[in-house]
């Protein structure tokens, strides 16, 4: 029991908040510093509203252009990095983003319904992609 | 043709303690938040207190009331947020339920929780049930989970503070 003030933590209250901290740690831990996310990111994934994304060579050198909701988004991908560099939209936050450059990283256009994610050969959130 | 209800105090409380929750909802929803979805979640201390004092079925009654009310009031009856609104509240009550029975059931009574440790719990499926929801039916992008981290953190430290206030509510009816 632990008291402060007029508030007591029972013993239980004290286990249950250690169990929350240990999720909490766990959840950084998978979602921000996943150790199955390292390695080279390979491929550029685009994706338009739910329809499955299309898939583009890190390797070659080319520019993107692809029809959303509001416009058009041109995406650009270089030397094994990816970014937006023109979007239709009023915010612009999908080109402020910046270079794409390690696996996992995303970037979307949330009024064009466009989103662009950097894939590995093997990664763990292509199992959570299959599933949609 | 004239209508006539007979009510009761059950009747009564349940409206009361409904009202209550409804007022500080629509309150919270004025307030900017730095996040979606990261709310106070202040109307959540009187179910948890409603909980703790009459029982799961006039939370159970307390909490839709609030959901389906303040969605008509705030205009997002049926749409997504009530939706997520619903299952949440949904959730987060059956998990108050099942915590209560289970130190009531098969550990000894003396060692549940305060409000603090069930206004954790609660928190924590209200925040992750919804996320769920969210990510199921209107944003599957397996990107969203890179906020996950991050909402339970609020919805653990915000649980803190509610669970403080409740005990306190509790405490102070008590003495009385």
């Amino acid at each position: 029991m632990l008291t402060i003030g007029k508030v007591i933590f029972k013993g239980t209250d004290i286990i249950i908040l250690f169990a929350a901290c240990a999720l909490t740690v766990w959840l950084y831990s998978t979602f921000w510093f996943n150790s199955t996310q390292q390695g080279e990111a390979e491929a550029l994934l685009v994706q338009f509203a739910d329809n499955p994304p299309t898939e583009y060579s890190l390797s070659e050198e080319r520019v993107i252009t692809v029809e959303g909701k509001i416009g058009s988004s041109v995406i650009e991908i270089k030397q094994g990095k990816a970014r937006f560099i023109h979007s239709s939209c009023r915010n612009q936050f999908c080109v402020f983003h910046g270079w794409l450059t390690v696996l996992g990283d995303t970037a979307a256009c949330l009024p064009n319904r466009i989103s662009i994610r950097l894939k590995g050969a093997f990664s763990d959130y292509d199992a959570l992609a299959g599933s949609q | 043709m004239k209508l006539h209800f007979t009510t009761n105090h059950q009747d009564h409380r349940v409206a009361l303690l409904a009202a209550l929750a409804i007022t500080i909802h629509i309150i919270e929803a004025a307030f900017p938040s730095p996040l979606p979805a990261v709310k106070p979640g202040l109307a959540n201390v009187v179910t948890l207190f409603t909980f703790l004092r009459y029982g799961w079925q006039t939370a159970l009654q307390v909490s839709l009331l609030r959901v389906i009310i303040s969605s008509l009031l705030l205009g997002t009856f049926l749409s997504p947020t009530f939706l997520l609104s619903l299952s949440a509240a949904l959730l987060s009550l059956s998990s108050l339920f099942l915590l209560q029975l289970l130190f009531r059931q098969f550990f000894l009574h003396k060692y549940q929780p305060s409000a603090i440790g069930y206004a954790v719990i609660a928190s924590i499926t209200h925040m992750s049930g919804q996320f769920l929801v969210a990510w199921y039916f209107f944003i599957p992008h397996p990107g969203l989970f890179k906020l996950l981290p991050l909402f339970i953190t609020f919805a653990v430290i915000l649980a803190i503070v509610s669970g403080i206030i409740t005990q306190l509510l509790i405490n102070q009816i008590q003495q009385r």
